[in-house]
């Protein structure tokens, strides 16, 4: 039996989050349970909600994605991060990885890359590619 | 007969957001998407499209000159502007630059569909910040307070904002003039033009003009999260 992701959404710009469902609907075993609006709403839903999966911004009002990774895996350790950030940066993707996310997307590429991203750190596999192909897996 | 719109943001992931919200309105369809505001400026002359809404900070060729160019090719272009800044200067260019709707990227999901309605039915649409503005300059007979004064710069042709955009994009003047179909030649003496006219002695200068005055954005570093509004992506 197939069974269901379920994903947070976290990014402070509607649009942007009408984006990534809009990708994410192309798997059916994905469901997007919730949206937060920033890193404290994030915290919350997730502690409420025990997602297998959040999808993270970084820059966001409140808390920023960063901070709310090392909370949201202190406290629900199970629960996956994938973050989509604009920030094309080794050293961002170093520091997203050391606050405990499994995956790393840029937002440019996200149409290319969030199904693969998606795919790979909801089975607990680190998925990380840069914009300028400095691309690796760590 | 459907309503044709062009979607043009340099972010696919901003403009699967914006096709997917507009596509619910079984009465529109997006005839086309473009990544930049020269390649919405192109795909407008051939698709002929309705409505067009353009993103503010856009490579290559900004969303407000992209307005200004659209609507002097036909003034019944009617153009949505999205911005993630409602300052003044933004919105007094882009009502001077000919557009008929101004939509904060913030609310686009809120605003935007009855944004493009309103532009439907030949109506004008802005957000009440927008809306206040519009209003205090009529009360004021065009009139600013000092505070809203931006400073009185040299006026620079069109194609000279469009040089001036690349140059701070990082472009070489063989880039510009390739970008632009001009020779070299003419690329250089358009840049000396550009330093003579706003008195400018460096690239370094120009950046900064070219960010206050709105001709690129920039993105903002991690840790600002008191601003409001994070830049959209």
């Amino acid at each position: 039996m197939t069974m269901t992701v379920r994903i947070l959404v976290a990014d402070d710009h509607p649009i942007v989050r009408h984006g990534l469902k809009t990708l994410l609907v192309g798997d059916p075993t994905w469901e997007v349970i919730a949206e937060a609006e920033d890193g404290v709403e994030a915290v919350e839903k997730a502690s409420r909600l025990h997602p297998d999966l959040i999808i993270l911004d970084v820059t966001m009002p409140r808390m920023n994605g960063l901070e709310a990774c090392r909370r949201i895996r202190k406290s629900v350790p199970e629960c996956e991060v994938l973050i989509v950030t604009q920030h094309d940066s080794p050293q961002m993707m170093r520091e997203a990885l050391d606050a405990g996310a499994r995956g790393y997307v840029v937002k440019s590429n996200a149409a290319r890359d969030l199904l693969a991203a998606v795919a790979a750190v909801s089975q607990h596999k680190t998925f990380t590619i840069l914009d300028h192909r400095a691309a690796s897996k760590v | 007969m459907k309503l044709r719109i062009l979607v043009a943001d340099d972010h696919e992931l901003v403009r699967r957001g914006l096709c997917t919200l507009l596509q619910a309105h079984e009465d529109w369809e997006i005839c086309g998407e473009a990544v930049d505001g020269r390649e919405a400026v192109e795909k407008a002359k051939q698709l002929k499209p309705d409505v067009i809404i353009l993103d503010v900070g856009m490579p290559n060729l900004n969303g407000l000159d992209a307005t200004r160019q659209l609507c002097r090719q036909n003034a019944h272009y009617k153009v949505i502007v999205l911005t993630i800044t409602d300052t003044d200067q933004v919105i007094r260019e882009a009502l001077d630059a000919g557009a008929r709707g101004f939509v904060l990227k913030s609310d686009a999901a809120r605003d935007l569909v009855a944004a493009v309605e309103a532009l439907q039915r030949n109506r004008m649409f802005f957000t009440p910040r927008v809306n206040d503005m519009v209003l205090a300059g009529f009360l004021d007979k065009g009139q600013t307070t000092s505070t809203n004064m931006v400073p009185e710069l040299p006026k620079l042709t069109p194609r000279e904002r469009e040089v001036v955009q690349l140059i701070a994009e990082g472009k070489s003047s063989k880039e510009v003039a390739s970008l632009l179909n001009l020779s070299t030649k003419t690329a250089e003496t358009h840049r000396s033009n550009i330093m003579r006219k706003l008195g400018l002695h460096s690239i370094r200068d120009l950046v900064v003009y070219a960010i206050k005055n709105n001709i690129i954005q920039v993105q903002l570093p991690v840790g600002t999260e008191t601003r409001p509004q994070s830049p959209i992506v």
